[in-house]
C-alpha cells in the first residue's frame, strides 16, 4: 500500500484494503481539507496567439470534485494541460499539494498504444511508478476485473468497443492510485447507457476513495450531478471563470437519483441562464 | 471445379497457364519470331540447363548476397539516419536536402561511380543496392517520427515516462510499422541495385549473365534470367510478408 497517503485519505483507502464497503471520504470542500492543486492567476496560450485564458485562479481541495465548463474555446481543457505539466504557462503558476506521481490524467479520446494487449497498457503506468513487470501485469488484471473487463486482458486496443477502450483508459489511470484525477471530457465519445454506466462507476470509486477530481466537461447536469463545486468560464479568448456555483448534494450520489434533489434543477436553471449571457456578450462585443 | 473457379488465386493460374500456351502454340505455328520471343518450352529449357550444369550458382551467390547485404546495411543506415534526423534538429538540416536530392534523382546512375571507387567486386553492388533501400528506409523513419501520434505521448508522459520510456514505448514501435510497410519496397529495391550494378561492370551475377546474354542475343537466357530475379524477389516478399505479419500482429490479430 502506498505509504505516502497521509490523513484521511489513508482511512479510505485501508477500508477498501480490507475489503470492507466503508464509505470513509474526507469532507469534501471543508475547510481543514488541503488542497491537492491551487491555481494562481493562470494565463496560457499557444503560439504566438492571443492567450486562451487569463486571470484563472482556483482551488481543489482534498476528495472534492470541482469542475469546469463554459463556452467551447474557452480553455477548459488548457487549464488541465498546465497542471498536468502538459503545457507550460504564461503566467501565472500551478501549486500542487501533491507529488506531480498521484495524479492522474483521463483524456477525451481513448487513445492506448495500439502495440500493447489491454493489460499491458494498464500495466505501463505502473511500470512507470517502479512496479517490477510481473507484479504489474498481476495489479492490472485485478483493476480490469474491479472495471468489468476479466477475460479482456490479452486483446488489443482494436479488438475492444469503445467503452472497453474507456474502461481500460480508467484502469490505466485508477491503477496508479491517484489522489488528483484530472478528466477532460472523458465520456463524450461513449453512447448514452454506457457513458452512464462508465461515470456511475467511476463516481462510486471517486466517493469511496476520496480522489479529488478536476473534471472538464459541457455538459451541465454531468458537472453537477458529478461536482461539489461548478465553475462557469466566460467565452475565450482571454476566458476568465466568471461564476462558481457550489453543489449542496449529499454523497454517495447516484448519477439517476441525483436529479430528482430539490436543488438540482433550479441550479442547473441557473447555470444555464449564465453560461447563455456570457455567450451572447462575447458575440456582442464581437 | 466452379469452386475452385471463385479462388483468385486459380482463376490468375489458369489465365497464365492459358497466356503460356498461346504462346508456345503462336511460336510453333510460325506466327512469333523465336529469335525475339523464344517459345516458354525453349525459356524452360535455358533455365534446366543453366540449374542441371550448375553454371548458375555463383552468379545466383554472388547477386544474393549483394542484395541481401544492400538490404541490411541499408535498413540500418536509413533508420540511423532517419533517428537521427527525427531528434536532433541541426542533424535533420544537413541530412534532410541530401536525402531529397537523392531520393529526387535515379539513384542508379551513382553505379559507375561506386564500381570506380569499389572495384567490380561485390563491394559496388552493396553499395548501389544500399543507397537505394537508405534513402527509402530514411523517409520512413524520420516521417514515422514526425508524425507520431501525440496523444499516445501525452498519454505516456501523464502516466509518468520520460524519453526513453517514450522512445521505447511510443517512438521505436511505431516506427517499426512504417518500416515494416516499406519493406516489401525494399526488397525490390535491393534487388534493383545488386542487378544494376552487376550489369554496369561486374564477372558474375545475374545481372553479368544478363548484360552477357543481350550481347549475344540470347532472348530465350535472357527471359530465363528474368523468370529467376522473379522468383527469388517473390520469395523474399513472402518473407517480409512473414515478418511483417508476425512483428504487427497487434495490427492483423
Amino acid at each position: 500500500m502506498n505509504k505516502m497517503i497521509k490523513g484521511s485519505l489513508a482511512v479510505a483507502h485501508e477500508a477498501f484494503d480490507d475489503g470492507t464497503e466503508v464509505r470513509v471520504r474526507p469532507q469534501a470542500g471543508g475547510t481543514d481539507a488541503r488542497p491537492v492543486v491551487s491555481v494562481h492567476d493562470l494565463a496560457m496560450r499557444y503560439g504566438d496567439d492571443e492567450p486562451v485564458i487569463e486571470g484563472v485562479s482556483l482551488e481543489v481541495r482534498e476528495g472534492e470534485v470541482v469542475s469546469l465548463v463554459g463556452p467551447s474555446g474557452s480553455g477548459k481543457s488548457t487549464i488541465l494541460r498546465a497542471i498536468s505539466g502538459l503545457h507550460a504557462p504564461l503566467s501565472g503558476k500551478v501549486d500542487l499539494g501533491i507529488p506531480a506521481t498521484e495524479m492522474g490524467f483521463l483524456f477525451q479520446d481513448d487513445a492506448l498504444l495500439p502495440w500493447r494487449t489491454a493489460r499491458d497498457n494498464v500495466a505501463l503506468g505502473l511500470r512507470l511508478h517502479g512496479k517490477p513487470v510481473g507484479g504489474a501485469r498481476q495489479e492490472a488484471g485485478e483493476w480490469m476485473a474491479r472495471l468489468g473487463l476479466k477475460g479482456f486482458e490479452l486483446r488489443y486496443p482494436r479488438q475492444l468497443s469503445g467503452g472497453q477502450r474507456k474502461r481500460v483508459a480508467l484502469a490505466q489511470v485508477l491503477a496508479l492510485k491517484p489522489r488528483l484525477l484530472l478528466m477532460d471530457e472523458p465520456f463524450a465519445s461513449l453512447d448514452a447507457i454506457v457513458r452512464h454506466r462508465v461515470t456511475q462507476d467511476l463516481l462510486d470509486w471517486v466517493e469511496r476513495e476520496g480522489i479529488a477530481v478536476l473534471l472538464v466537461t459541457h455538459d451541465l447536469e454531468e458537472a453537477q450531478a458529478l461536482s461539489d463545486v461548478v465553475n462557469l468560464l466566460s467565452q475565450g479568448p482571454r476566458a476568465r471563470i466568471s461564476h462558481r456555483y457550489p453543489v449542496e448534494i449529499p454523497r454517495p450520489r447516484d448519477l439517476i437519483g441525483v436529479r430528482g434533489h430539490p436543488t438540482f434543477a433550479p441550479l442547473l436553471q441557473r447555470i444555464w441562464k449564465d453560461l447563455s449571457v456570457e455567450v451572447e456578450e462575447a458575440t456582442a462585443n464581437r | 471445379m466452379s469452386a475452385l473457379f471463385d479462388k483468385t488465386w486459380a482463376r490468375q493460374a489458369l489465365a497464365l497457364a492459358a497466356l503460356l500456351i498461346l504462346w508456345e502454340g503462336l511460336g510453333r505455328a510460325g506466327l512469333i519470331d523465336p529469335f525475339y520471343a523464344p517459345p516458354p518450352s525453349a525459356i524452360a529449357l535455358a533455365l534446366y540447363e543453366l540449374f542441371a550444369d550448375g553454371s548458375i550458382w555463383p552468379h545466383l551467390t554472388a547477386t544474393l548476397s549483394a542484395a541481401l547485404a544492400g538490404l541490411g546495411f541499408g535498413l540500418l543506415l536509413g533508420a540511423v539516419l532517419g533517428f537521427g534526423a527525427a531528434m536532433v534538429r541541426p542533424v535533420a538540416d544537413i541530412i534532410e536536402p541530401v536525402m531529397i536530392l537523392l531520393n529526387a534523382i535515379p539513384r542508379v546512375i551513382l553505379a559507375p561511380l561506386f564500381i570506380i571507387w569499389f572495384g567490380i567486386g561485390l563491394g559496388s553492388k552493396v553499395a548501389v543496392s544500399l543507397v537505394l533501400v537508405a534513402v527509402l528506409i530514411f523517409f520512413a523513419v524520420y516521417s514515422g517520427i514526425r508524425e507520431v501520434d501525440v496523444r499516445l505521448v501525452e498519454r505516456v508522459r501523464t502516466l509518468g515516462g520520460g524519453r526513453m520510456t517514450l522512445l521505447r514505448e511510443v517512438y521505436i514501435p511505431s516506427v517499426t510499422a512504417w518500416i515494416l510497410g516499406n519493406l516489401k519496397v525494399a526488397v525490390g529495391f535491393a534487388f534493383t541495385g545488386a542487378v544494376v550494378g552487376e550489369f554496369v561492370a561486374s564477372s558474375r551475377g545475374l545481372g553479368y549473365l544478363l548484360s552477357f546474354a543481350q550481347s549475344t542475343y540470347n532472348a530465350a537466357l535472357t527471359i530465363a534470367l528474368i523468370v529467376i530475379i522473379m522468383g527469388f524477389v517473390l520469395i523474399l516478399f513472402g518473407l517480409a510478408g512473414r515478418i511483417e505479419r508476425r512483428l504487427l500482429h497487434w495490427r492483423y490479430a
